[in-house]
């Protein structure tokens, strides 16, 4: 039949922009916002029409319809529970963003500054709902390109030049490196949908081993790695975290990651569709290189972390670590389809039962609570920054214990929180993770104890990491200021930190809700279970 | 608003609000911290007046339990833990007493903390200790129930050590939290072993109806029952780890009358009393909690007959006083659990009335001597402070049990709890001694307090010199706290119990004590008239004590015959209980301390040769990050090399 006249395809063409109504009301006010800003300089202004773009995007969200049965598998876009949770997490996040970044948005480009903001806030949700890869790469783009921008926006320094000149050039790299990869799956499966790629290796894989699929989905990893900061590709995250704009470089941290994250999760068949399948060799090559990644990532980030004085490459090289962390989610993940389940047991009953974590629900949970310490802790450093003095080095925070008893106390709370302390939210992240790792089917070929240590090594780090952030809270209670530090009397930012704050401790106390959530979005898959009868 | 579980959330939530005020004002050193003890006030006015209508909703309603909706908190394979609370006629009366008692309580605070330094931190901590109380008290979880309790054992810990500057106070907040802890070690482990026992519920509710159905291995379930004792023993001051409580004298008086008289310390009874269907089926566990509570009733008693420090000896007293209601819990089994509950439940119930009552005298008496509280300093003070004296007298008249105040009635169902498991059929011959220690234990129990009131108010009026101006009666928002509770102390016992026997048919209802009655398999009680013959013996005695008091110190000085002195210096060293423990587990415990430590050392080098190792490894690759970018994205393509490598060769092998 001539797709021309193809009703089906037609709906589906029609049906698709549905999906996407609330990223096209960002994207409508980011060029509003563009468009006037060349008249208006008015930086409330241009902050309350992004902030109302966000709650119409809010609303959006909330009121169509995404369910659409007639819609082709092969349509480019995907409206399932895993793409409205990152299209949440996403629009939360622009919220949040647009308050903490206040103090440094100046009036002569408070328009770009959130035009760009917006836009790539759309890119992130709009990656969670590709199916497709030039979709996917092209919303993957869409938070890089307005992340240059604003990186040079606040142009002040050298370090600041040098910091955007060197993210351009090694995130060009990277996603050439990923086009490569692309390439790849493309040339072996004739599609560029992701259902028809997965369904195709799935079947492929099954009859013989895939080299070149494998090769493609390294390289796919390598452009990934970039915006996860997975060693080695996590280079540039301490040069322009340094020198980069406090707002931009909260974005920069989670964002990508988010995006990051969900695209391999995607791509690997992790969520959506049947995730007992995946198209890749997953029991011998896949998850052993995810879990040498994850171990250098989560080990290289925390030993040097531990040597930083500036507090803005501590906390990159901590965002290293906890991307490394967050792989964890993706192993045991990988791990999961492979598993055959068998258990022994006394009274010979059978019944179906899955693991307890599943991986990528660990995983989103561990993103919500990474993103809402890593937004307040550098909420609290741009609240206590001022133009004249910017707050770099651990040492400008002694004695805000005294002089600044609310920021102080709400950094205490995201720097507990990253160390996983009990009763925040990064420790029912973390607790979900390591489960997740302790509790894998082990009975895969390659991996048997693998998971465990990984597990054990994850702890460890956990300890090592408890080290540089404890430093901070000490330096900020048990020392007194040299030279005391103004605050920037940014409003937005302090209460933006504050409800980060609370939300922390919200998750720490009763995370069930969002344990839930993430659930929803990635259900735990069930493994049958043949129990057999104890042989004793 | 109407719904029995609203309405206990409603009285749960308003302390805490209270807290989160009082800690906002304090915290932004607000000048509104000036007035920080009116939300208190309010949340806690409010509570009693809703803790009321519940009571009466509760008596009036078909059902006699109501159990919230369980929101999971955490779950985790077989644990499963949820917020929920129930309302049944023991959280009822609790909740309506403790609020109650907390409301006077709060008002006298204000007077008493006038002036002082911290004002805005007092009150917020005294609201988050009520809400504590009251969340325990409503807990229907035992690890929310744990998470409350601790809670209280935390603010008791910060009001305790409220003076932190004064060392002993640090001291004694650091030892009232380190040995109730020692109780909960054992506590924890009785409601692990009870959830696995249980089917695996955390639940009280469920918990209980679970074993009831499926009776577990009698040895067992004695263990839990004996691990939650432990708990309640930290916790309410029981020997052998009474010792916290007299020291946490060092806080201020207000927080004494709160932790001794209406909450934290009956905690440990209230536990008992909500497990009374557990206990029930073991008669071991049983015993060994009246036995425990006798000891204590005794020994607390004869360390009170000669200690010179006016909230010492009431310190002591409660520690006695709640040895008694251990004595009555103790016989639930062998008597009806329901009438042992109900005995144990009415004494803590009257005890709330006339323990505030003379703890807040005693906080008068002393806001008035300038801080002094010793009883050989000061005396006479009937004509300076009337209303005080008044109050002491009612709260000491009741406490000592004289006939028709509220202490009387209590004590006297206690006493014939314990005469009539005497009667029963287990353990006859050590219920029949625990009858005797306690009847000795009325006797010593007049006559240190009427010691007590005779030195501080009788004879010549004598002041200490720190009291300067201070020297006179307190102010009102003082005294009538100390009037209302004196009208309670003096009328509460006659007016629910003796004649019309409300209080024991409220707690009839009490689905909890229905179920331990059913499990105890005790001979159903047949309703007997007033025990006339205990009574008398019990108001003589009583009397007795009170005479010889009289005979004593009406001059208001101390004057020991030398045949007694040796008796009452074993008294006034505390029979040696602080040095006993020195000398067995302390000492000991230093050597083993100073052992450790050595080792410590070593382990603490070894730590640091590990804990460098991390340091070492990231001065060792910091060179990589070198800040050039051609480096970088070489980095990159080297790394990718490298993993396709990898998957090369392992494809190829």
């Amino acid at each position: 039949m001539n797709p021309l006249f193809d009703t089906q395809l037609q709906d589906t063409l029609k049906g698709v922009f549905r999906l996407v109504v609330p990223e096209i009301a960002l994207i409508g006010t980011a060029c509003v916002v563009f468009l006037f800003g060349c008249i208006l300089n008015r930086r409330w202004l241009w902050f309350t029409v992004s902030f109302l773009g966000v709650i119409l995007a809010m609303i959006l969200a909330g009121t169509v319809k995404t369910h659409t049965p007639e819609l082709l598998t092969s349509a480019s876009i995907v409206p399932d529970a895993t793409a409205n949770f990152i299209r949440w997490v996403a629009l939360i996040s622009a919220a949040v963003l647009l308050f903490i970044s206040w103090p440094e948005v100046s009036r002569s480009t408070a328009a770009e500054y959130y035009g760009c903001l917006l836009v790539a806030v759309a890119g992130a949700s709009l990656v969670g709902r590709a199916n497709d890869l030039i979709t996917l790469f092209l919303a993957l783009e869409l938070i890089s390109i307005p992340t240059y921008i604003l990186l040079y926006l606040p142009v002040r320094t050298k370090l600041n030049q040098e910091a955007a000149g060197k993210y351009f050039l090694l995130s060009v790299m990277s996603s050439a490196v990923m086009l490569f990869g692309f390439s790849y799956l493309y040339g072996l499966t004739g599609s560029t949908n992701l259902a028809v790629i997965t369904d195709t290796l799935t079947k492929a894989n099954s009859e013989t081993l895939s080299p070149m699929a494998l090769v493609g989905i390294v390289l796919f990893i390598g452009g990934i790695g970039f915006k996860i900061t997975a060693v080695p590709f996590h280079f540039y995250a301490p040069d322009v975290y340094e020198g980069g704009p406090g707002g931009v470089v909260a974005m920069l941290a989670v964002l990508p990651k988010l995006a990051g994250f969900v695209a391999l999760a995607r791509v690997l068949g992790l969520v959506g569709g049947d995730t007992r399948h995946i198209p890749f060799d997953a029991n011998t090559q896949l998850p052993l290189l995810l879990w040498i990644l994850a171990i250098l990532t989560i080990t290289l980030g925390n030993v040097l972390a531990l040597l930083q004085d500036n507090i803005r490459r501590m906390l990159a090289y901590s965002s290293v670590a906890h991307g490394g962390y967050m792989l964890i989610g993706i192993v045991v993940a990988c791990s999961i389809p492979d598993a055959t389940g068998v258990m022994t047991r006394s009274d010979g009953a059978t019944k179906v039962i899955g693991p307890s974590v599943g991986g990528i629900d660990a995983l989103f949970v561990y993103i919500v609570a990474y993103g809402l310490m890593t937004f307040g802790a550098f909420a609290v450093i741009l609240y206590l920054s001022t133009p004249e003095r910017q707050v770099d080095s651990i040492d400008d925070l002694a004695g805000i214990g005294q002089t600044h008893p609310i920021s102080a106390g709400t950094m205490a709370i995201f720097l507990f929180s990253l160390i996983g302390l009990p009763l925040t939210a990064g420790f029912a992240g973390k607790l979900m993770l390591f489960m997740g790792a302790f509790t894998a089917p082990a009975d895969t070929a390659t991996m048997r104890n693998l998971y465990r240590l990984l597990a054990v090594v994850a702890a460890v780090n956990a300890a090592i990491g408890a080290y540089y952030y404890l430093r901070v809270i000490g330096v900020m209670y048990l020392r007194t200021a040299l030279k005391p530090i103004q605050s920037s009397r940014a409003a937005p930012t302090l209460i933006g930190a504050m409800v980060l704050a609370g939300a922390t401790l919200f998750f720490g106390f009763y995370p069930q809700p969002l344990v839930n959530a993430a659930r929803k979005a990635a259900p735990v898959p069930e493994i049958p279970v043949t129990i057999t009868a104890d042989a004793k | 608003m109407s719904d029995p579980i609203d309405l206990a959330l409603i009285i749960l939530a308003l302390p805490l609000l209270a807290c989160l005020n009082a800690a906002v004002t304090a915290v932004l050193k607000s000048s509104l911290s000036k007035v920080a003890h009116v939300p208190l006030v309010l949340s806690c006015a409010i509570g009693a007046v809703l803790g009321i209508l519940l009571l009466l909703k509760v008596a009036d309603g078909e059902t006699h339990r109501w159990i919230s909706n369980p929101i999971t908190w955490f779950a985790a394979g077989n644990l499963k833990v949820s917020f929920t609370i129930a309302v049944d006629p023991l959280s009822a009366i609790m909740l309506a007493m403790v609020t109650f008692i907390s409301t006077w309580i709060a008002i006298f605070s204000s007077g008493y903390m006038h002036g002082e330094r911290g004002y805005g931190r007092f009150f917020a901590i005294m609201s988050l200790f009520v809400f504590s109380m009251l969340g325990l008290v409503l807990a229907n979880n035992f690890l929310l129930l744990v998470a409350f309790w601790e809670g209280v054992g935390v603010c008791s810990y910060l009001l305790v050590g409220y003076y932190y500057e004064k060392p002993s106070a640090a001291a004694a907040a650091r030892k009232a939290f380190l040995v109730t802890r020692l109780g909960d070690v054992g506590f924890l482990l009785g409601i692990f072993l009870l959830w696995k026992m249980g089917g695996w519920n955390t639940d009280l509710s469920a918990l209980f109806d679970y074993i009831a159905k499926t009776p577990p291995d009698q040895g067992e379930l004695t263990l839990a029952c004996l691990l939650l004792f432990c708990g309640a023993v930290g916790k309410s001051a029981q020997f052998p780890l009474y010792v916290w409580l007299p020291d946490a004298m060092e806080g201020p008086t207000p927080v004494s009358a709160l932790i001794h008289a209406a909450t934290m310390v009956t905690a440990g009874v209230y536990l008992l009393a909500r497990c009374a269907p557990l206990f029930a089926m073991c008669p071991a566990a049983q015993i060994t909690v009246a036995t425990i509570g006798g000891v204590t009733a005794i020994l607390a008693a004869f360390i009170a007959l000669a200690q010179n420090d006016l909230k010492r000896v009431l310190a002591y007293s409660t520690v006695s006083q709640l040895g008694y209601m251990f004595l009555a819990l103790g016989t639930g089994g062998a008597i009806s659990p329901v009438f042992a509950v109900t005995a144990a439940m009415f004494h803590l119930f009257t005890h709330a009335f006339f323990k505030a009552l003379l703890f807040l005298s005693a906080g008068s008496v002393m806001h008035s001597m300038g801080g002094v509280i010793d009883m050989r300093k000061f005396g006479g003070l009937r004509k300076l402070m009337p209303v005080t004296h008044l109050a002491f007298l009612c709260g000491a008249a009741a406490l000592a049990g004289l006939p028709l105040l509220s202490g009387f009635w209590s004590k006297d169902m206690i006493l014939e709890s314990l005469e009539m498991a005497a009667e029963g059929e287990r353990y006859t011959g050590g219920y029949y001694v625990l009858l005797l220690v306690s009847l000795i234990t009325v006797f010593m129990t007049a006559f240190y307090t009427f010691r007590a009131y005779f030195l501080t108010f009788w004879g010549p009026e004598r002041i200490p010199e720190e009291a300067g101006h201070h020297a006179h009666e307190s102010p009102s928002r003082m005294t009538i706290p100390l009037m209302i509770l004196a009208v309670g102390a003096v009328g509460v016992g006659i007016a629910v119990e003796p004649f019309n026997h409300k209080f024991s048919h409220f707690l009839d209802h009490a689905p909890t004590l229905q179920l331990a009655f059913a499990t105890s398999h005790a001979p159903v009680l047949e309703h007997h008239g007033f025990n006339w013959l205990l009574a008398s013996i019990g108001t003589a005695l009583a009397l007795g004590g009170l005479g010889l008091a009289f005979i004593m110190y009406r001059k208001g000085t101390e004057t020991l015959p030398a045949a007694i002195e040796p008796v009452f210096a074993l008294s006034r060293n505390k029979l040696y209980v602080d040095e006993i423990y020195g000398a067995v587990f302390v000492k000991p415990a230093g050597v083993l301390a100073f052992l450790s430590g050595a080792f410590d050392g070593f382990l603490d080098a070894m730590a640091r040769l590990i804990s460098s190792l991390p340091r070492f490894v990231g001065w060792w690759v910091r060179p990589i990050q070198n800040g050039l970018v051609q480096f970088y994205a070489l980095s990159m393509a080297l790394g990718l090399t490298v993993l396709l490598t990898f998957v090369a060769f392992k494809i190829a092998r």
